[in-house]
Formats: C-alpha cells, structure tokens, sequence
C-alpha cells in the first residue's frame, strides 16, 4: 500500500521537474536569444551542435513530462505509459552520466537544469538529484493507473510523502539558493545605477542645500563623481574673498538620502569654517547612520621613477616619460 | 573634445553633451572624457582633487602613520638597453642613461628565462629596483608585452586583437614554438572570441608564447549571466589582478584600470563604444568606483600592499572570468588592470600575467 502511494508521487513530482526544467530553459534561451546558452551538458558538445541539441534536450522533457500526465490514469495505460516511464528514466540516467561528464571536463558550468537558475557549477548533489530522478521514474514503470484518494487518511499519506520528497530535493538543489536570493533580491546601493540629475534633485530637496545655497557662486557643478554608495557633487564658491569649492556628498539611498557638506579653499586644499551667516551643517537625521570614515591608506604616489631622469629624484622625477 | 552645452527649455540646470551622451554640465575639466578618443590632454590634478574633497567631507580616522607604507614595494625604470655585462646594465632614453648594478641571483626575461648578459642592446627593458637599493636591480624583462581583448580576424598563426574602443588593434602571431601550448588553452581561435596572450614585441607585431589563463568559453558579445548579489558587498574583494600592455599610455604611470567605473560618468571606452550607461558587459559585479578613487590592493602571493588610484576602465578584463593560479586559486575574474609599474611595484612577475589580490575600497 505504502509503496503503491509512493509511486503515486512521483509521476505528477518527475512531471513537474520536466515541464518545469523546459519552461526554465526556454525562459533562458528566450532571453539570451540563443537556445545553446546556458543549457549544461551542451557545452560537452562541439559549438555547432549545441543549438539542436538544446532544442532536443527542450522537446524531450516537454514531451516526457506531458506524456507523464496523459498516461498516469485510466487512457493510455498499459505500453504506452510503460515507454513513457522508461524514456523518462533514461533520460535521467543519461542526464546523470552527463553531468558526471560534466563535471570533470568543465567543472566552471552548471548543470542547465533549470535555465539560468542552475549556473552553480555541478557538484555530487546535483548528481544525487539526477540519480534519484531515474529511480524514482524507473521504480514506477508497472505503477497501476493513479485514482483520486478515497480517504483523507491516504490524502494525509500522499501529501506527507510529497512534503518529505521536495525537502529531499530541495536539499540536493543548488538552485534554491538563487531562488530565495531573487525573492529578497534587493540591489546593494554600491550596485545601483544612479544618474547624476537624480542626485542633484536629491540635494536640490535635502535642507543641507537650502543652508548653503547661498554660498553657491555657479549653479552648475563644477565636478560630480561616484564612490560606492555616495555621489560627490562640487560648486565654485567664495569665502572671505577667495576662491572656496562647496561639496555635497548625497547618499545614494531612494528616500530621505542623507547629505554631507563642506567648504574648501581652492588654493590650499583646507576646510573652512562655515560663515557666520550660514547655519551650522545639519547632520544626517536618520537614525543609526554612522559617518563615515575613510580607511587609513598612504596617498597615491603619483609616477614611478623614469628611466629617463638619472640621478634626478624630486619633482623631475615624477613625470612620466612622454609617449612614445 | 565631444562637449556641447545644451540649456533645458524651463530648466536653470545646464547640460552637456558628454561623449554622445547628456550629463549635467561641469564647469572645468571632464570628466572621464578626458580620455574619449579625440581628447589630447589627461587632466590627473582633477581627478586628484576629488580625493581632497571627499576628505573634506569625511574627515580621515587618523593621519597617514608613514610606518604603515608597505617599504617592501619595487621601483621600476623603462628604457633601451645600451649596454650589459653580467653585473651591471645601462639604459636609456632621448633623455638621458642610467646604470645599474646587478644582484648576483639577478634573472632576464626575453621570451624565455635567461641570464642578463643574453640580452642585447637595443632591447626595450624593464628593470625591477631593489626596494630601499635604488642602483640595484634583480629583474629585467625585455620586449615583453601583452595583448588582451576580442579576436576580430584570424587565421592559422596571426590574430588581430580588439582592445577596446581607445585601443588600436594589435596583430599577434603565434609563435610555431608555442603554438600547441597556446592552443591547448585557447581553443577557439576565431573571431568574437577573447585572448590574452603574453609574448614579445618584434616591431608592431606580438609574438605570442604565453596563454596566461584557459580561454573563456563564451564569445565577448554573449556574456553569461551575473548571479544577482543581494545584501552589502564585502569591503574586501577578491580575484585576479593583471597588468595591460602601456601601448600609448606613459611610462611608469602607477595606477588601475577598475572594471566598475560609474557608468553614468560615461567611462572612455564604453563610450567611445557607444555602450549605453549601465549596459557594460561584466562578469563580477563590483561597487561603482569613479577616476581617481583610492583602491588598495594587496597581493595575496608577496602580502605587498599599495594604494592605487583608478586611471580608467577595464574594458577587456571585466569580460574574464578566470581564476588566477599564481600562489593559490583566486575567485574568478578580474578585479584590478594594473599599469606595468603598479604590477611591478606590488612584487608581480610580468610573465605570470596575474596574482592573487585583494582590493579594499575606503569607505
């Protein structure tokens, strides 16, 4: 009785593993335009035969998958569900084969299962999948035609069953770690792009540029450049008669981004003191952002020793030799 | 230089147009444009500049304790070789000569290992100094250099090389000596493919003997996918770093060509190549970095460490994805192209073509 419903499971489980794997790849060749990319085993393949190859390995599983479903019950029962069974059991020996192919001949490629999802390289688990799948499709070849459960107690049996066999498989799979990453997917701010009219837009709301916009002697920034999380914007000033430089770094955060500001003396690269008119600098008001600080790196040097300046060190010696 | 300043109708921002591309207008220098295809001049006191700005900003923890300059870093010269004995080399330039006294365990490269006497007047060298010995040389390197980038045409045994929008073509020809050796571990010798191939110069020609690391499987223009990275990235990055050939870029610069310029700054090469922003093809995803960040990079293989500034994009190595094997395997691809002295300086071997590095960003 057990055994008859553990056979159940797998016929509607290998069925969903191969209509699935198809829609994933066909997802991924749709979006790379090219039926070779990303499909695993192909890559065994000389380049030339990989795209037929990758429409076979497609057609077959969708093929298996929907002949799975046809022949589970009553219609088609009998060679017909038998064949069916047996290609998909070999197809996933093949498939095991190929993957242990696969991972001594090109260990850096992942096994394609499933698309862009399985770009993990193949490791055992992935092999333990692939074998399990030929088993579990080989061990069903005499399964009697499925009939709908009659009790809720075998309805419990089943559904414990198949709780227990996706665990299994989600344990040997390495594409539920991509899975759960694109759930909770968020982009790093060091990642995301963010153009610079964003950024002023940001400044231009924030109150750090209302304190400071009349220190401001050129509305058009006279520089603007992006470290990691943080885009620097600088402004020609004046102060106390003298040429002064305004920066804004503007965090690259979506809401509320914070600001930081400074006034510099363009001559001798010192920080100023904000004038008296001017409101102290605010700072951030989010709660538990820390400043920032830099790491403790020796600056740059800027030029190696040229060849060209003997016995010269100093200023001569930091200029490069001209292009040859 | 492309830059045309355009005024929004309704609009008091000023734009520019910026390398074909619309970006806020900035008063001095360009930005990264400085180096588009038309621009003569490199304005590096700009870009310096944004190191005192963003200090100002973000007072430093401490001062720069002196100590802490790794005193281990190599010095090195370039220049042609006038004369050589088995103790001493002289070199030159339109400039000026300089001798140096060689280590008795001193070693040359010219194609092969050999000893500093082999080489020849003539020959274009590069000299590894002795750190705290600047008249003491251990290592030369003669008419090395590196083509890497995209086959564009090819037969049996010569290439031509795409290198990048802001690069000229080079012709590489395999040598017969090491044409089995470099086909093992570049297979695909056709057009669209990627090559890095170390070897000598003979005129304008490369003659290639080394395949520095096996060929990516994908073709340049069907990069594979990059895995999503979710949560903060790590301060410390590991990977690959190499060193690209100077080709018109003066000697003895010490900087790193970074694979994540800000897109939006319009990195040169992208460009100059007409690859909109945010669509350069990469295969590790590293933080956004802008010309003239500070980048430490510490060579995992001799434990130097020196603080770099970013000098441009890395067009070509942000399409490797390799390990580098030098000391130990390295996580795949390419984090850092250094300038010839900046690999130098850090204790790389040219003919290795990479080491082991670890990049940490200040934040």
């Amino acid at each position: 009785m057990l055994l008859r419903l553990i056979g159940e499971v797998q016929i509607p489980l290998l069925a969903t593993m191969l209509l699935g794997g198809c829609a994933m790849k066909a997802a991924r060749s749709a979006q790379a335009r090219s039926i070779a990319v990303g499909l695993g085993p192909t890559a065994l393949f000389p380049i030339r035969v990989r795209r037929p190859v990758g429409m076979a390995m497609c057609a077959i599983e969708f093929g298996l998958g929907i002949g799975l479903i046809l022949t589970a019950g009553a219609y088609w029962q009998g060679a017909s569900a038998e064949l069916v069974r047996v290609g998909t059991g070999l197809l996933f020996l093949v498939a095991t084969c190929a993957l242990i192919e696969l991972k001594d001949e090109r260990p850096d490629v992942g096994c394609g299962c499933f698309g862009e999802l399985s770009q993990t390289p193949v490791s055992v688990r992935t092999i333990i999948r692939s074998a399990l799948l030929a088993a579990a499709a080989l061990g069903t070849i005499r399964l009697r035609p499925i009939e709908l459960p009659k009790s809720a107690g075998t309805v419990g049996i089943l559904f414990a069953i198949l709780v227990l066999e996706v665990g299994v498989f989600a344990l040997l799979s390495p594409e539920i770690k991509d899975v759960l990453v694109r759930i909770g997917y968020s982009a790093p701010c060091e990642l995301r792009v963010v153009s610079p009219e964003q950024t002023l837009s940001a400044l231009h709301r924030s109150t750090q540029w209302r304190k400071h916009a009349d220190l401001v002697a050129d509305h058009h920034p006279s520089d603007i450049w992006r470290e990691l999380c943080w885009q620097y914007i600088a402004f020609p000033s004046q102060f106390a008669g003298q040429d002064a430089e305004l920066v804004f770094a503007v965090q690259l955060e979506q809401r509320r981004p914070a600001v930081l500001s400074a006034l510099v003396n363009t001559a001798t690269g010192a920080v100023l003191p904000w004038p008296v008119s001017a409101a102290r600098p605010v700072r951030p008001r989010r709660h538990g952002l820390t400043r920032p600080r830099l790491a403790r790196y020796p600056d740059p040097v800027s030029y190696a020793e040229p060849a060209s300046m003997p016995g010269t060190p100093g200023s001569a010696a930091r200029r490069p030799y001209p292009p040859t | 230089m492309d830059r045309a300043v355009i005024r929004r109708a309704g609009e008091s921002q000023v734009w520019s147009s910026h390398c074909g591309r619309l970006v806020p207008a900035v008063k001095s220098a360009a930005v990264c444009c400085d180096r588009c295809p038309a621009a003569v001049t490199v304005d590096t006191s700009h870009f310096a500049r944004r190191r005192l700005l963003k200090a100002a900003v973000f007072a430093p923890a401490q001062a720069v304790d002196p100590d802490s300059v790794d005193r281990r870093v190599y010095r090195s010269v370039t220049g042609t070789i006038l004369d050589v004995s088995p103790h001493f080399v002289t070199i030159g330039h339109a400039a000026g000569e300089r001798r140096f006294a060689l280590t008795a365990d001193a070693t040359a490269w010219r194609g092969e290992p050999l000893e500093p006497s082999a080489l020849a007047p003539g020959d274009e060298a590069i000299i590894r100094i002795m750190p705290s010995q600047p008249g003491i040389a251990d290592r030369i390197w003669a008419n090395i250099g590196r083509v890497c980038g995209t086959i564009m045409e090819c037969d049996s045994q010569r290439l031509v090389v795409h290198e990048g929008a802001m690069r000229r073509p080079k012709l590489v020809v395999i040598s017969p000596l090491a044409s089995v050796r470099i086909k093992v571990r570049i297979p695909n010798l056709r057009p669209g493919y990627l090559v890095d191939i170390i070897g000598v110069w003979q005129r304008d020609e490369l003659h290639g003997l080394i395949a520095t690391s096996p060929q990516p499987t994908y073709r340049s223009d069907h990069m594979p996918a990059v895995r999503p990275v979710g949560g903060r990235l790590p301060e410390a990055i590991t990977g690959s770093a190499v060193w690209h050939d100077p080709g018109e870029e003066p000697y003895g610069v010490l900087g790193a060509f970074y694979p994540a310029v800000d897109p939006t700054a319009g990195c040169a090469e992208d460009s100059a190549a007409r690859i909109s922003p945010g669509e350069a093809q990469a295969f590790r995803e590293l933080p956004y970095l802008a010309i003239g960040s500070a980048l430490q990079v510490r060579n995992e293989c001799t434990g130097i460490a020196w603080t770099l500034p970013v000098t441009g994009c890395a067009p070509v190595a942000r399409m490797f994805n390799d390990h580098c094997v030098t000391c130990k395997t390295s996580p795949r691809g390419r984090v850092a192209d250094l300038t010839v002295s900046s690999f130098i300086a850090l204790g790389g071997e040219l003919e290795q073509g990479c080491f082991n590095a670890t990049l940490t960003i200040g934040r």
